[in-house]
């Protein structure tokens, strides 16, 4: 199924085509074409088990997809593995288990950084950079596992962060965060995409938060396409509303 | 853990108070007892070090082993200098080692761990059924050329520290924190652009080329060398070491190590009741001192003695 807006006319730097993966019997992700464009935050919802992670499973290269192909910065990807993947530049957040929870902070984002930058200063330099960005400068001694539940999101974001993404694929970032807490996210990411010029694809189950802040949003349920258009266009279509209503937590 | 100066600063007395002691003390069997507990160090160093990215590797036994067998074929049997002999035990063993963890360490935890259990088991069989390297009765004939004969225990504990130092640089490197990376979450590291497989079997072929360095070194000490010297009991050894010292910081295996050696002169009296002497120390380790050694010091220091001790 093509995007409904037209607006976003960036440059495609991640293309899925009938991207498949079942588990056994059962079919996670099914049929499910998309693009995502420079420049845009590009929303993926839908209810619990829609296949929303597996999805981002296979786009990073961590689970091959059954079929169905993935490009990527115009390289065939496909068979990729995750190390290839994001040394190309995609690099995905993950919903449980996010980050090294028996290391401190610094050694955290540390790693992110040792595969691009080599001299132990620049990664140094980097990994403040990127604590300061995500408020964990205060922190960085801290064991990450007993660090409050809003910066461990932090934690990971800045993981991610540190490794220099093109594309940035976070899986549900605001989960548990407290009101304040996601205001602040929301506009991290907003600076992300502004000033650091990276593209984001965001999984989330706040309504409100991915109406605010994408550009376009795609609906998955059990593992299809249902709907892909603006905030406005999804939430109005009788689909989707029947697909939430059946599904609302 | 451990202040990290305080663990080197220790480690570098130890190695030069016991260098100047292999070096001048007459007595043959202080030497070997020196040597012995290097060697052993050595070993219990190597399997820590691979515990760093979680996986308990048996086959530490076998590498030693390898080591061994390598630099008692060169020098026996090819003729090679005492260098080049020495060599070609870490070459050889971590050739050998670079494929095996290619192969292997795709798997992990239990299934690594029985893995590397047989492999050992089958290298041992390997040499009882060889002809050539003396079938059960092992080979023997090593010695230190005659102009270094003197210096040959100064030269074998030199070896052995170095070895612990590198290590111990090794692991305060990035590639250390990269270990403890993979052993945490290795998920974390492979999002963000690192070779885990690769890193994996590199933390593999440096421990394994190490040891079979120490496995080298021991030839030449023992000038005899058998399969039995070599089965998966000695990775239970130097677990014994690493659990008794603690694993939390590399000063542990080197106290362990050093303990039990010194016990052990006096538990060979026991016979074959010695062996379990050592699994009761492992068992008795786990349950009542989960940090070892250095990890009571460490609740010492912080005056918090109960709890779950550190990894
Ligand atoms: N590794 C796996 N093995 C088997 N089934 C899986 C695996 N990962 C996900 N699934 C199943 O695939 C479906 C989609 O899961 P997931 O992608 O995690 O959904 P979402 O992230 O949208 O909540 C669920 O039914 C889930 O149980
Ligand atoms: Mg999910």
């Amino acid at each position: 199924m093509e995007a409904l807006s037209n607006k976003n006319k960036g440059k495609v730097l991640l293309r899925a085509e009938g991207l498949e993966r079942k588990f056994g019997g059962l079919t996670a992700v099914a049929d499910f074409s998309f693009e995502l464009r420079e420049g845009e935050i590009l929303g993926l919802i839908g209810p619990n088990g829609a296949g929303k992670s597996t999805t981002f499973n296979l786009i990073s290269g961590f689970m091959p997809p059954t079929s169905g192909s993935l490009s990527f910065l115009d390289q065939n990807i496909t068979s990729k593995n995750a190390t290839h993947i994001s040394r190309m530049g995609l690099i995905r957040t993950f919903q449980h288990e996010s980050l090294l929870s028996e290391m401190s902070v610094a050694d955290n984002i540390i790693i992110a950084t040792t595969h691009r930058l080599k001299s132990q200063a620049a990664r140094l330099e980097k990994m403040q950079e990127t604590a300061k960005l995500t408020g964990l400068e205060d922190h960085l001694e801290v064991m990450a596992g007993s660090l409050p539940h809003g910066l461990q999101r932090m934690l990971s974001i800045a993981i991610a962060l540190a490794a220099e993404p093109k594309v940035l694929c976070l899986d549900e970032p605001l989960t548990g965060l407290q009101g304040a807490e996601v205001g602040a996210a929301l506009d991290l990411f907003e600076m992300i995409r502004s000033e650091l010029g990276i593209t984001i694809l965001l999984v989330e189950h706040n309504m409100r938060a991915v109406m605010r802040i994408c550009d376009r949003i795609l609906v998955l349920n059990h593992g299809r396409l249902l709907a892909a258009g603006t905030p406005e266009e999804v939430s109005q279509n009788q689909l989707v509303i029947e697909a939430y209503l059946g599904h609302k937590k | 853990m451990l202040k990290d100066n305080l663990g080197l600063t220790l480690c570098i007395l130890i190695a030069l108070a016991s260098i100047g002691f292999a070096l001048f003390s007459g007595d043959p069997y202080y030497v070997q007892v020196v040597i012995w507990v290097f060697t052993n160090a050595v070993l219990a160093v190597t399997l820590r070090f691979v515990l760093l990215i979680g996986e308990l590797n048996i086959a530490t036994a076998a590498f030693f082993g390898i080591g061994a067998y390598t630099t008692a074929v060169a020098s026996t049997i090819m003729d090679w200098t005492f260098f080049a002999s020495l060599l070609a035990a870490p070459v050889i063993a971590g050739i050998i080692s670079a494929l095996f963890g290619w192969i292997t360490l795709r798997t992990k935890g239990p299934y690594f761990l029985l893995i590397s259990f047989a492999f050992t088991e089958i290298v041992r069989l390997f040499y009882t059924k060889t002809e050539a390297l003396g079938g059960n009765s092992g080979m023997i004939g090593m010695f230190p050329p005659m102009a270094l004969n003197d210096y040959f225990p100064a030269i074998a504990v030199t070896i052995l520290a170095a070895i612990l130092f590198g290590l111990y640089a090794a692991e305060r490197s990035n590639l250390g924190r990269v270990f403890k990376a993979i052993q945490n979450n290795e998920d974390i590291p492979r999002s963000v652009g690192l070779n885990v497989i690769g890193l994996k079997i590199l933390c593999f072929v440096i421990a394994s080329a190490t040891v079979g360095l120490a496995g080298g070194v021991h030839a030449y000490t023992n000038s005899v060398i058998a399969p039995a010297d070599f089965t998966y009991f000695v990775a239970v050894l130097a677990l014994a070491y690493v659990k008794i010292g603690g694993e939390g910081h590399i000063a542990g295996p080197i106290i362990g190590a050093t303990i039990l050696t010194l016990a052990g002169q006096f538990l060979h009296s026991f016979g074959p009741y010695e062996n379990i002497f050592y699994g009761a120390i492992i068992i008795g380790a786990l349950l009542l001192v989960p940090g070892g050694i250095v990890g009571l010091g460490a609740r010492f220091k912080t005056g918090k003695f109960m709890g779950r001790a550190e990894r």
